[in-house]
């Protein structure tokens, strides 16, 4: 699914602010990423999400080796990818039901599909009554419910997130884990960039540790037991 | 137990390409400046409008003149001698009778007229007035020449037997003044012309920067809808369709208004043409022509859109 060999990244011509990354992520696997303040997180994940290209290594994505791709083959590999961003990015002027609906617009999908799924996905995720407020009209709770809706409308293969839960009380919380718990077993990957360790605990899957610039990976029994059983 | 919302995932997933719909997902309609550049092609489409007719107006004064002079001159017996006395009227009569009579024997003379007194009266009215005293002011005598074809040797035959009645009578072919006259208008046409490419260059320059303002103010907007995998046209029709919006609305009102100023004009001058200027151009080439400014200019807005988005799109990876 994903494939990152000797991948650096810096900005202009800082640091690295990631060096020698390796790792490799399953079909259908389940992923915190951790780590410190500015290790990185958010830039791993830019790289994951097609938001910038490596300075240097390879990353393989879906198969495909993004090194060697051209600019068009891109459009459709991002489609397959559902991001939360750790701001939101919500569209302020759209309303949360057209926030929603913007991955299915994007792919093109008929419009009555499009209203049936993004009004079933937002009374799930709590804001059914929301449906035609604007975003700076919702709380810090709401809007990140319904980035994580946009996210997941148009089943990715993979979803990556960046503190998704962070603005939410513990039960939301903990129910939007249940959702990427599902989402999960109908065959999405999952990368969850968090710091909440009650959550990494209680769902148990395996780290991704951001540290010094590099990435180490750490198995859990939980994620362990998964690999024997031949989840992925 | 049902698990909530499953029917939702396992439904068939099938990824599409973006195509473009008749939607905004960034609110480029309510951003400043786009009065602004309604206005401004609005003015660039009036101009335009006013150009394109000045110089439809020009060309068919040249033609009008052109073929007007075309095989046609003027013989002129001085009223001075060549010592520098004035002719009696006698004199100017068997004059002109002569050479009526050399012109009668020479075969590319169509036709030709001698002008009597109320012909160069007439002629002379817009600067003398209507009563000046003709018969105090020594005239000229004019015969109005009209030619089968301007052979130069036939040509040069006819002045040489015309000189052989008197050296000092003068054949005006009207080619020097016509000349420069049609060399003025040349540059005036040329100039209309520079103008129509000015503003066109204008309104391309304005709505590029126009786009590119919208881009830098929506350019969180437009990366996110890039990172979600919208593909360049989809992006880029939003922008060409609001610039061709604009323009529509834009050129519509400019070209209109300028239809609205040169009908007035019409109007009032009551169609006459005044001497030498002839009345408005519309022939229905000519407002065709003009009827599709508009569509020009929507043209113009939708490529300058379409190039200045992609170009700041190739820049995202």
């Amino acid at each position: 699914m994903i494939k990152f060999e000797f991948v650096g990244l810096r900005y202009g011509v800082g640091p690295e602010v990631l060096s020698d990354i390796n790792f490799t992520l399953e079909p259908g696997s389940f992923h915190f990423l951790t780590g410190a303040s500015g290790a990185g997180k958010t830039s791993l994940l830019s790289l994951m999400y097609l938001g910038r290209k490596p300075t240097r290594g390879l990353v393989s994505m879906f198969g495909q080796s993004i090194n060697k791709l051209e600019r068009k083959q891109l459009w459709s590999l991002r489609q397959r990818i559902g991001v939360v961003f750790q701001d939101f990015r919500l569209l302020p002027h759209l309303s949360a039901f057209d926030n929603v609906a913007l991955p299915l617009r994007i792919m093109g999908r008929p419009e009555k599909e499009t209203r049936n799924n993004v009004g079933e996905l937002l009374e799930w995720v709590g804001l059914g009554d929301y449906k035609n407020a604007l975003p700076l009209t919702l709380s810090g709770g709401q809007q990140q419910r319904v980035a994580i809706a946009r996210a997941v409308i148009g089943r990715p293969k993979l979803l990556l997130a960046d503190e998704p839960t962070g603005n939410l009380d513990d039960e939301i919380g903990f129910r939007l884990m249940n959702l990427f718990e599902q989402l999960n077993r109908m065959g999405t990957t999952i990368v969850i960039a968090t710091h909440n360790h009650a959550i990494m605990e209680k769902f148990g899957h395996s780290r991704l540790i951001l540290e010094m610039g590099g990435l180490r990976v750490e198995e859990t029994r939980s994620s362990l037991r998964r690999k024997i059983e031949g989840v992925y | 137990m049902k698990i909530p919302f499953r029917d939702f995932f396992t439904k068939d997933r099938r990824l599409g390409v973006a195509i473009g719909r008749g939607r905004y997902d960034l609110p480029l309609n309510k951003d400043e400046g786009t009065n602004f550049l309604r206005l401004l092609i609005a003015l660039m489409s009036f101009l335009a409008a006013m150009a394109l007719v000045g110089s439809f107006t020009l060309d068919s004064m040249t033609q009008r003149w052109s073929s007007g002079l075309e095989n046609k001159l003027t013989i002129e017996i001085p009223a001075e001698k060549e010592n520098g006395d004035l002719r009696n009227k006698d004199d100017m009569a068997s004059l002109l009778k002569q050479v009526e009579a050399v012109l009668r024997n020479e075969p590319i003379v169509k036709s030709a007229d001698v002008l009597d007194d109320q012909d160069i009266q007439n002629l002379v009215e817009p600067w003398l007035g209507k009563d000046a005293p003709l018969q105090d002011i020594p005239l000229p005598g004019l015969i109005s020449v009209e030619l089968n074809s301007s052979e130069p040797a036939a040509m040069e035959k006819m002045t040489a037997d015309i000189k052989v009645v008197d050296s000092g009578i003068v054949i005006d072919t009207h080619e020097a003044w016509l000349q420069s006259l049609l060399k003025m208008i040349g540059s005036l046409r040329f100039a209309a012309f520079v103008v129509v490419i000015i503003i066109a260059a204008t309104t391309v320059t304005a709505i590029a920067g126009a786009i590119r303002s919208r881009i830098a103010v929506h350019k969180a907007d437009v990366e996110l809808l890039h990172l979600m995998g919208a593909n360049d046209e989809y992006i880029v029709r939003q922008f060409q369709r609001h610039a061709l919006t604009i323009a529509l609305q834009g050129s519509l009102l400019g070209t209109l208004t300028a239809a609205a100023v040169l009908f007035t004009i019409k109007l009032v001058s009551g169609g006459d043409t005044a001497l030498m200027l002839p009345a408005l151009s519309a022939s229905a080439v000519h407002t065709v022509a003009v009827a599709a400014l508009p569509l020009v200019a929507c043209g113009i807005a939708a490529l300058t859109a379409r190039f200045t988005v992609l170009r700041s799109l190739s820049l995202m990876p």
